[in-house]
């Protein structure tokens, strides 16, 4: 009996190895610290430390490719990108042996396929990537592909807060008007527009004013009369038909703020009589023992968000200046989006918690024909620590995101340009200036540029 | 719930010799022949790009606009390569089938190509070059360019209709042959692809 239970304690150590010791997100700081510092190769060399995860193999991707456009690597941040895509799409079906394993130790067990929200924001990124690179082609690419993503979220939770990305919507909507596409912008528009009153009732956030002007002047531009006037009705702006409709050069800037809230572990424990089990045949004698409590672990993730000083960006060029205007506030969707998860993780975590007990209170019946009761005792002990160490929250998200996404538009005359960055924080204060110098911006197109702005942050985790 | 310790053990010993299994996994390569069909993801793929090369070879040779031009112009026509835009939902390579069409055109003996423009930058730079540093024999003119009588220019298409696990994929690739001279398209070859993708709800 003594080998057997060794063997169980082995297996149980191995798997308790395998899930490792801290959770996804406290492997996070040292790349939080570089990325505050601007030192992209540091966080690459860092990032670089989990390419042999399996089971975290998208998250790697992600960051990657998010830490590489924020060096300004377009093209190595799209090949990142679109390997982190090919993977989510192969995580699609779910794994017998991941879930059976994430029954008995816990969720972080089965690969990451990201979440939904994630899953359409790749699509973003690559799109900016391209933009920023000037390819128009590959840009649309990934504006139709968001929009098949965006079709099968929908029906596969239709319920749920996160159905339409507004941001990407709008986005692939500037992209089509570039196209010359006029149709396929207009309806990108109209559904930026019923994304943005979705964000408006659950996450108050407001339409943005870009939204509001690009509506109307697509609508007159093709004929839509009262479609136009509804709008304008609605909105309470006038704009007059412009004379010439075509498109006008101009600066599209993005300011990706902060960063996306960390998922955290909560952990509760507590001891309890153990589950009614009926331990076959053997179950007679250990009848008359007072039982053994078990201990119970439930561990679950929560978000904190991480605190950013910036509140928005203000442009200036050449005497004329704009302000950024909140497009997409991934705090808020992120948070929305374990929230609709969370009766699903809690009730795998008691059903997990509801295992371990059993298998903590065989092990206690199990030990009972033993005469050696200092043995008895010491497996009973074993068995509960290795079913608590096991039990722990799946803290794993895409942590490179920002906080929320701002954009601000500038009509410029072709030319080459000094473009001032101030960012802002509370009662307009600037916090930091940065100046892009020579920014091209070419006839009859527009020119993005994009920021990622992380705050230097005080990392205050709290050790567990 | 009916558990015993037995079954347990067995249980946990099953998990991870299927986890050891799982990691023991090695790059495996095998050769295979290019013309062999290979579907993995239901992206477009090398069989694509030769079936839309073969129809589109085959067409464009058969059709009349060829034995016209040469009959009135008495030589082979001249074609350049315009620009064959990607409208789909993939980020597809197009030079291959275009290259594809190339070759098999060129190798026909009734169809010449001229460089592209920006396969001519490089060329005329060279040419540049030779001006200054080859000797007076081997050096080529400038201005002795062969003008095209006609580009090729296409578009690749697509229709996604998902629902669930299924996914039809509709792909439509038009070229269009157009006269420099009147603008006139002289040819229009397409080629259609559907492909039925079904995920599976379940991996090991």
């Amino acid at each position: 009996m003594a080998c057997r239970l060794a063997r169980l304690f082995v297996s149980f150590a191995l798997v308790g190895t395998l899930a490792g010791c801290a959770t996804y997100s406290d492997s996070f700081d040292n790349i939080q610290r570089d990325l505050s510092a601007r030192q992209h190769d540091a966080a690459l060399q860092e990032i670089e430390k989990q390419a042999g995860s399996k089971t975290d193999h998208v998250l790697y991707l992600l960051n990657k490719g998010m830490v590489l456009r924020m060096k300004g690597d377009f093209v190595d941040s799209n090949q990142s990108l679109e390997s982190a895509k090919e993977e989510m799409d192969s995580l699609y079906a779910a794994s017998i042996s991941e879930n059976a394993l994430s029954f008995l130790i816990n969720d972080a067990t089965v690969s990451y396929a990201g979440d939904d929200y994630e899953q359409v924001l790749v699509h973003l990124y690559m799109a900016l990537n391209y933009l920023e690179l000037g390819n128009q082609t590959d840009a649309r690419v990934e504006a139709l592909q968001v929009d098949i993503k965006l079709r099968e979220i929908g029906e596969n939770i239709p319920d749920s807060k996160f159905t339409e990305d507004a941001f990407s919507r709008y986005l692939t909507g500037l992209i089509y008007e570039e196209s010359g596409e006029w149709s396929d912008a207009m309806i990108a528009y109209r559904k930026a527009y019923e994304a943005y009153k979705k964000y408006q009732v659950n996450f108050g956030m407001a339409i943005p004013d870009m939204l509001k002007h690009d509506l109307i002047r697509l609508a007159q531009r093709q004929g839509l009369k009262n479609e136009a006037a509804q709008y304008m009705k609605e909105f309470g702006i006038e704009i007059l038909q412009e004379k010439k409709p075509e498109q006008e050069s101009e600066l599209v800037y993005i300011l990706n703020n902060g960063l996306a809230p960390i998922k955290r572990e909560h952990v509760v424990s507590m001891w309890a009589p153990p589950p009614v089990v009926v331990v076959s045949k053997s179950g007679k004698k250990s009848s008359n023992v007072t039982p053994m409590p078990v201990l119970v672990n439930i561990a679950l993730p929560y978000y904190e968000s991480r605190p950013n000083i910036v509140l928005n960006a203000r442009i200036s060029v050449f005497g004329k200046q704009t302000d950024s205007q909140l497009m997409e506030d991934v705090d808020a969707i992120a948070r929305a989006s374990l929230d609709a998860r969370m009766p699903a993780i809690t009730a795998r975590s008691i059903a997990r918690a509801v295992a371990k007990g059993a298998i903590q209170k065989s092990v206690d019946n199990a030990g009972s024909g033993n005469n050696d009761v200092g043995a008895q005792l010491i497996s009973s002990l074993v068995v509960r620590v290795a079913a608590a160490a096991t039990e722990r929250a799946d803290t794993r998200s895409w942590l490179t995101l920002p906080s929320n996404i701002q954009m601000a538009r500038l009509p410029l005359s072709p030319g080459s340009y000094d473009i001032k960055v101030e960012l802002l924080g509370a009662d307009g204060q600037t916090v930091a200036t940065r100046v892009y110098p020579g920014v091209e911006i070419t006839k009859a197109h527009k020119t993005y540029l994009s920021q990622h702005w992380i705050p230097d942050y005080q990392i205050t985790r709290r050790k567990r | 719930m009916t558990w015993t310790l037995p079954k347990i053990r067995t249980s946990m010993l099953m998990v991870l010799v299927l986890l050891f299994a799982a990691a023991g996994c090695s790059t495996e390569v095998t050769r295979m022949d290019p013309g062999e069909v290979k579907d993995l993801s239901g992206a477009w793929n090398d069989t694509d790009s030769q079936q839309v090369s073969e129809e589109m070879i085959k067409d464009v040779l058969d059709r009349s606009w060829l034995g016209e031009f040469t009959r009135s112009k008495k030589r082979q026509p001249s074609v350049i390569v315009g620009e064959v835009s990607n409208l789909s939902h993939e980020h597809i390579n197009v030079n291959t089938f275009v290259s594809d069409m190339e070759r098999a055109l060129i190798n026909s003996d009734k169809v010449v190509f001229v460089a592209s423009s920006t396969e001519r930058q490089e060329v005329r730079d060279e040419r540049m070059d030779q001006d200054l540093n080859a000797s007076e024999a081997t050096r080529k003119a400038m201005g002795q360019e062969t003008g095209a009588d006609f580009m090729l220019k296409g578009t690749i298409n697509t229709i996604i209709d998902a629902s669930g696990k299924t996914q039809v994929r509709f792909y439509q690739v038009d070229l269009t042959l157009i006269s420099l001279v009147d603008n006139r398209k002289v040819w229009v070859g397409q080629k259609k692809i559907k492909k039925l993708v079904e995920r599976s709800n379940l991996r090991f």
